[in-house]
């Protein structure tokens, strides 16, 4: 099984600045980790791998430090990796970069199925993965919570919705984006580390991936930023209950009695 | 462990490095550094496991790379309930071979990076998590040669306290290792009281910043607060006397040749 698993390097915390002008986060001074959501996805793919064989290839798109990102998968079990960094991808939206990456799977050649993390932590925008497959005209799945099956030509997962899970059997290849709790992600070893380190990890152009440079970049970007905001800050409060277990108890049993978050539950202790 | 107390052998702490190091060659050579210093000082290495939750690499896989030497007397290594079965049984599998000896057994401080071991994983039964007890008993039963030790935290509340230590010593633990202690502790005359016959080690605080411990004590102590880590640590050589010392954050280039020279000169009496 050939698996493509798709990376992306983002800012290592939730207090990012925006840069006014361009809308972008500022990526200066902070320091970058992988998505966490791709850390499950390369852990999908590793397991897949171990089960039924084959290789994992993890494909990345942005400067050349996200590099890190592609090591880090090669330390957790990638067998090998690749990075599309060139100015000529600068200011790709998820349509952009979908394609991009959809390229580089194409280039790559006799993919069977793509993996992603169900969103970036930074864009959370879960646009990509989906793309991927439009441009690639392979089966999707979003947000999988479970593999169930795999044979020769389908995979089987268990999918989140709204509603709970629902099961999708798709014909390979296809594009599967993953939650987290799909699996428990391996924390590298230090061989793992030190050997990824070292790898060759080829930086691909768009000519080396055959992508038309009108469809890459923010030119060939349909999505506009119009303007960025901090989320309101949640309205909910907290009250600390202090006293004996027992007078805790009865004063948490009072305030869930009095928003009816309970009911006919009377404290005998206190 | 008992020998390690009566031949005044240090159990010096050792963090391997930090598995998002930005300078691992640096760190690496500064494990073996350290490492190799406290073999040859005669003391007990020990290695953390994933300290306080942050993702660190992994303390026998950090020396096999090294290529260090591990006298059986002269490492142990903590293990935390924070893996996975395979790779616990890794890790004790690996230890084997090297011909490590002491495991501090400790339920560890997890992070959402690192799995939990499961009840089933262990064979335990009627428990919802495993803590460092049911690891004991699983490690005791399934590698029987590893001397396991057991922490003892004296801010815990006593007799929860004693009752774990009753079902760490039950389950196979044959060495008690406390937490920090920086003033006598009424909770760990206790301790000795109640096991006199089990080899105990204190933990002495050797950073200055002292206020780093206010979440282990339950009480905020001030950034500014006086501390003297020497000086509390020949008061620990005093206040329990037939007890080993374990050194956490120790400082290697200063306190280090202080330290050397202190348990070894003092005289018997004190010791």
């Amino acid at each position: 099984m050939k698996i493509v698993v798709c990376v992306k390097q983002v800012p290592g915390t939730s207090d990012a600045k925006i840069d006014p002008d361009t809308k972008r986060i500022i990526r200066e001074g902070i320091k970058s980790i992988m998505n966490p959501f791709d850390l499950y996805a390369v852990e999908e793919a590793v397991l897949l791998r171990e089960r039924f064989g084959g290789e994992v290839i993890a494909v990345s798109m942005g400067p050349e430090r996200a590099s890190a990102v592609i090591r880090e998968a090669l330390s957790i079990g990638a067998d090998r990796g690749a990075l599309l960094s060139d100015r000529a991808f600068g200011g790709s939206d998820t349509w952009a970069t979908s394609y991009a990456l959809a390229r580089a799977v194409d280039t790559i050649g006799g993919v069977d199925l793509v993996i992603c993390g169900k969103q970036a932590v930074d864009g959370d925008t879960a646009q990509v993965g989906p793309g991927i497959a439009a441009h690639l005209g392979f089966s999707q799945a979003a947000y999988a919570a479970r593999v169930v099956d795999v044979s020769k030509n389908s995979i089987t997962v268990q999918r989140m919705n709204e509603d709970g899970y629902d099961v999708c059997e798709l014909s390979l290849p296809a594009v599967v984006t993953v939650v987290k709790g799909i699996n428990q992600p391996r924390v590298p070893s230090l061989r793992g580390v030190i050997a990824a380190r070292a790898a060759d990890v080829p930086v691909w152009k768009p000519a080396d991936i055959n992508a038309d440079v009108s469809r890459i970049g923010l030119d060939a970007s349909p999505t506009r930023v119009v303007r960025t905001a901090p989320p309101e800050p949640r309205a909910g409060r907290t009250e600390r209950v202090e006293g004996s277990p027992g007078e805790c108890a009865a004063r948490l049993i009072e305030l869930l009695n009095a928003r009816e978050l309970i009911q006919g539950v009377h404290s005998s202790c206190g | 462990m008992r020998e390690h107390i009566q031949n005044r052998r240090y159990h010096v702490e050792i963090i391997p490095p930090k598995q998002d190091s930005e300078k691992l060659d640096a760190d690496l050579a500064q494990f073996a550094d350290r490492y190799r210093r406290v073999m040859g000082s005669g003391y007990c290495a020990c290695i953390t496991d994933n300290a306080m939750g942050l993702l660190a690499f992994q303390g026998l896989e950090t020396i096999e790379y090294l290529g260090l030497p591990l006298p059986a007397d002269q490492v142990m290594i903590h293990l935390n309930t924070f893996h996975t079965k395979p790779g616990l049984d890794e890790i004790l599998g690996c230890g084997l071979r090297m011909g490590l000896k002491y495991l501090l057994v400790v339920s560890g401080d997890g992070s959402d990076r690192l799995p939990r071991l499961q009840p089933s994983d262990v064979g335990a039964r009627g428990v919802s998590s495993v803590t460092s007890v049911e690891l004991i008993a699983y490690i005791r039963a399934r590698y029987p040669s590893y001397a396991l030790g057991a922490a003892f935290n004296p801010y815990e509340p006593p007799d929860h306290e004693f009752d774990k230590m009753e079902r760490k010593l039950a389950a196979g633990a044959s060495f008690i290792v406390t937490q920090p202690i920086i003033e006598r502790h009424p909770v760990v005359d206790e301790l000795l009281r109640r096991y006199p016959r089990v080899p105990t080690v204190v933990e002495a605080w050797m950073t200055k910043k002292l206020y780093l411990l206010s979440d282990v004590v339950g009480y905020k102590i001030p950034e500014d607060a006086a501390y003297s880590p020497i000086d509390t640590l020949r008061k620990l050589h005093a206040w329990y006397p037939l007890c080993g010392v374990y050194l956490s954050l120790l400082g290697f280039k200063v306190q280090y040749p202080i330290v050397e020279k202190l348990w070894k000169n003092m005289p018997e009496a004190s010791a």
